[in-house]
């Protein structure tokens, strides 16, 4: 009786040290303050929904498809001209 | 002092509405005890900070589906930087681990900055077993030695109770000694 009480003992205590590694061990620590200033930063970029609502009006959303549309084709064209003027050569 | 005139239902309607100075104001909140969680979970500088950034660029992404349903809004915080961390690990698990002595020592608030230019083999030996034991176990023990936080407030993160938080940390506190025991290791420093 005698001898699991102080096996019980024995086992709280080496409970209460290993805790208080654990305090010493895990502290809470200051992230620098030029990483939280530089997260910040990261933070405020445009994120995908954001990109996303911006083009969410069809009315936007076709200007960007005849803009990138037209692009394409003054790029042929031009493509095509060179191509013609260069190639009879 | 700020704190005074915080009011965390107040900011984070406002967050949700999109203004960003409201997000601001949770991000200075926050950022500390994400970054510590993280930082601990994954033991890199570099990592803690991509992963802190991530968990706070999630959040304001999602903060629109946040509700409080009784969890405080660091619990949500706390599970997407739970989420976050996970996925890492997974993505690691197929890559090579870096040492836990390789970790930079960053300074702890309220100690002397000589103790952190050295920290002792006995604390790297403690954090190896810490980062051997299951996620779980682990967020446990950052939550509450890092985060400082009761039994209750680490039950509304982990989505348990008060008493399974209990029993949880008593046998991480076994497990631990057991593999102190079996490792050898003298945490005494003698």
């Amino acid at each position: 009786m005698k001898k699991s009480r102080k096996e019980k003992t024995g086992n709280e205590d080496q409970l209460f040290a290993l805790e208080e590694h654990l305090a010493d061990t895990l502290k809470p620590i200051t992230p620098p303050s030029e990483l939280v200033v530089r997260m910040r930063d990261r933070i405020r970029v445009p994120q995908r929904e954001e990109i996303a609502s911006r083009i969410d009006s069809w009315q936007r959303l076709f200007l960007v498809f005849g803009g990138v549309m037209s692009g394409f084709v003054v790029i042929v064209t031009i493509a095509r001209a060179f191509f013609y003027f260069v190639g009879r050569k | 002092m700020p704190d005074i005139e915080f009011n965390e239902e107040d900011v984070l309607n406002r967050a949700a509405q999109g203004e960003s100075e409201a997000f601001g104001l949770l991000y200075e909140r926050y950022i500390d005890r994400i970054f510590n969680y993280v930082y601990y979970r994954t033991g890199n500088l570099h990592d803690a900070e991509d992963l802190t950034a991530r968990v706070f660029q999630r959040a304001m992404n999602h903060i629109k589906n946040y509700t409080d349903r009784g969890v405080p809004f660091s619990a949500w915080l706390y599970r997407i930087a739970h989420n976050l961390v996970a996925n890492w690990h997974r993505d690691r698990s197929r890559r090579q681990e870096i040492p836990i002595n390789d970790v930079p020592i960053l300074p702890s608030k309220g100690d002397h900055p000589e103790r952190n230019l050295v920290r002792s083999q006995e604390e790297d030996a403690l954090l190896r077993l810490i980062r051997r034991l299951p996620p779980e176990r682990q967020n446990l023990l950052i939550l509450k030695f890092v985060e400082n936080m009761s039994n209750a407030e680490i039950g509304a993160i982990m989505g348990r109770s008060e008493g399974a938080v209990k029993s949880l940390y008593h046998r991480t506190l076994l497990a631990l000694r057991d593999q102190i025991g079996d490792q050898k290791i003298n945490l005494d420093g003698e």
